[in-house]
């Protein structure tokens, strides 16, 4: 942390105009309800936040960027609860997006990301999901969605990549019993029609070794779009002891004409060696954008199969999320 | 927990938003690159579009308006080649029956445009874009030169743009209006700031 605020005022030093120029900043504040008909529980998530950008520049253009989003967190009869929190109604400060991105360097050198980063892998790389409904399951897959490192990133002609090396720690910027991460992605565009990307990831985070491919893609058509998420990897919870896992993603989405309207169904399947059969879920889900500020969200999620040892998942989810 | 509350005070003096998340914002680097391909840098202006501008855009072009999304703080590019500014880029969206078609923009520093291409457009006519007799009708004219083209409902583009247009009517006034607010918001926002790269 420190070194992060040691690299805030380096940026700061040489930059022309000051700290409020070019300064983004809004409070986010949500309330999620969650009913679970799988466990009989209704829980709660209450958030409020700042979300942060700042551009730096000088005189001969822009150095680079800064987010920061910190949001105090309130859980309410929540279980499961994430290993972020300490009980199902505790509250916590939890920093979301936390980097640099240094932009300013020549033409054939990439651009570096220091900070607290969403992992460069799969369709989360280029769709944000942080305090949406929607989800791309990172955390659930890859051990965590956000992590404290070091990265490489460029958008070249054809081409952008990111490539990034954290620590492991999740929240806390450190490596905990040996924990990293190596993880990257290479894509075409993401402002085309049609984006295809191919990522990896080698991990050890919570004393899991994973280890990732992936292929990622979005077509959109009109205002229709088609995405999923093809990955293959394994996993090494019991020391030695390597597991095969396939996983996949779908979804189908549409927004209405003026875009504050959007719905979407997701089909995932997960397939591990150490499961007699796979687990595929539906999430089904819709979000009304009413204006610049207001955005109302419901989802859905069921799940297919009939586990071997629990319930099957049976979650709604409904969020009104406030953005000043 | 004091100093939270006392910067959620002070977000609440100011007047922005944003519907999204910042981290999902990107600078269209690739784009700004084909249409300044000689620029070293870009320099960023972040602006807020507020209702006071909007109104500004209904009383200039009746009939008109911003889509939410227009609101909020915006970015214009100054394309550097080291220390000398080659011109600005600026992304708009304006609605359409395909979504929002979201168009950059680059502009000569006497806020001409100088060219454009399609960031987002899910139009079936998007080819549009490779018509170069429709693109030169924009190329080298001000706002009130391309307000010309504008036909008396204030919505559509006359014939003079249409016949360049072609099978692609609805897609060529989609270019115009969006043009039109470009130019017209670059001024109203940026205009005083712009000065100093044009000191003429």
């Amino acid at each position: 942390m420190r070194l992060f605020t040691t690299i805030i005022m380096l940026f700061s030093v040489p930059s022309y105009g000051d700290f409020s120029d070019n300064l983004r900043v809004s409070l986010d504040g949500s309330a999620r309800l969650n009913v679970n008909s799988a466990t009989s529980n209704t829980s709660r998530i209450y958030a409020l936040g700042l979300d942060t950008h700042k551009v730096f520049s000088s005189v001969n253009g822009d150095i680079g960027y800064m987010v920061g989003q910190l949001y105090l967190t309130k859980l309410s009869n929540q279980t499961p609860f994430s290993s972020l929190f300490d009980s199902p109604d505790d509250k916590q400060f939890i920093i979301r997006e936390a980097h640099l991105n240094y932009t300013a360097g020549p033409k054939w050198l990439p651009n570096v990301r220091v900070g607290h980063f969403t992992l460069p892998f799969g369709l989360e790389a280029s769709i944000d999901t942080n305090g949406r409904l929607l989800d791309y399951y990172h955390g659930k897959n890859l051990g965590t969605k956000l992590d404290w490192g070091l990265g490489l990133n460029k958008v070249l002609t054809n081409v952008e990549y990111e490539i990034s090396y954290t620590l492991g720690g999740k929240n806390e910027p450190k490596t905990i019993d040996s924990s990293y991460v190596f993880s990257g992605r290479i894509g075409s565009l993401s402002h085309y029609d049609f984006i295809i990307g191919f990522s990896f990831l080698d991990a050890k985070i919570d004393n899991i070794q994973r280890k990732r491919l992936a292929i990622d893609w979005q077509y959109y058509w009109q205002t229709w779009g088609f995405l999923g998420e093809i990955a293959f990897g394994k996993d090494d919870k019991f020391q030695n002891k390597w597991q095969e896992e396939r996983y996949s993603l779908l979804e189908l989405n549409k927004t209405s004409i003026n875009e504050q309207l959007k719905f979407y169904g997701q089909y995932i399947v997960t397939d591990r060696e150490s499961d007699k059969k796979s687990q595929q879920l539906i999430n089904i889900g819709i979000s009304y954008q009413i204006d610049a500020k207001l955005e109302l969200s419901l989802s859905s999620r069921k799940q297919l199969d009939t586990p071997e040892s629990a319930n099957k998942q049976n979650l709604v989810r409904f969020q009104l999320r406030y953005r000043y | 927990m004091k100093i939270f509350i006392i910067v959620i005070l002070f977000v609440f003096s100011l007047q922005n938003s944003y519907a999204d998340a910042y981290c999902s914002l990107r600078d269209p680097v690739a784009q700004i690159q084909q249409l300044y391909p000689q620029k070293t840098n870009q320099l960023s202006i972040v602006k807020t579009v507020d209702s006071s501008t909007r109104n500004l855009v209904k009383l200039a072009l009746p009939s008109n308006d911003l889509h939410f999304s227009e609101l909020g703080q915006h970015t214009l590019y100054v394309a550097m080649k080291n220390t000398e500014a080659l011109g600005y880029v600026h992304v708009r969206s304006e609605q359409s029956k395909w979504g929002l078609v979201e168009i950059i923009w680059a502009l000569d520093k006497n806020l001409k445009i100088k060219n454009f291409t399609f960031q987002r457009c899910r139009s079936p006519k998007k080819k549009l874009i490779d018509n170069e007799s429709f693109k030169n009708v924009f190329i080298g004219k001000n706002y009130e030169e391309l307000k010309s083209l504008l036909s008396s409902d204030g919505i559509t583009a006359n014939n003079i743009l249409l016949d360049k247009a072609k099978d692609s009517p609805e897609l060529a006034s989609v270019v115009l209006r969006c043009a039109l607010k470009t130019l017209l918001i670059t001024d109203i926002l940026w205009g005083e700031e712009l000065k100093k790269f044009n000191p003429k």
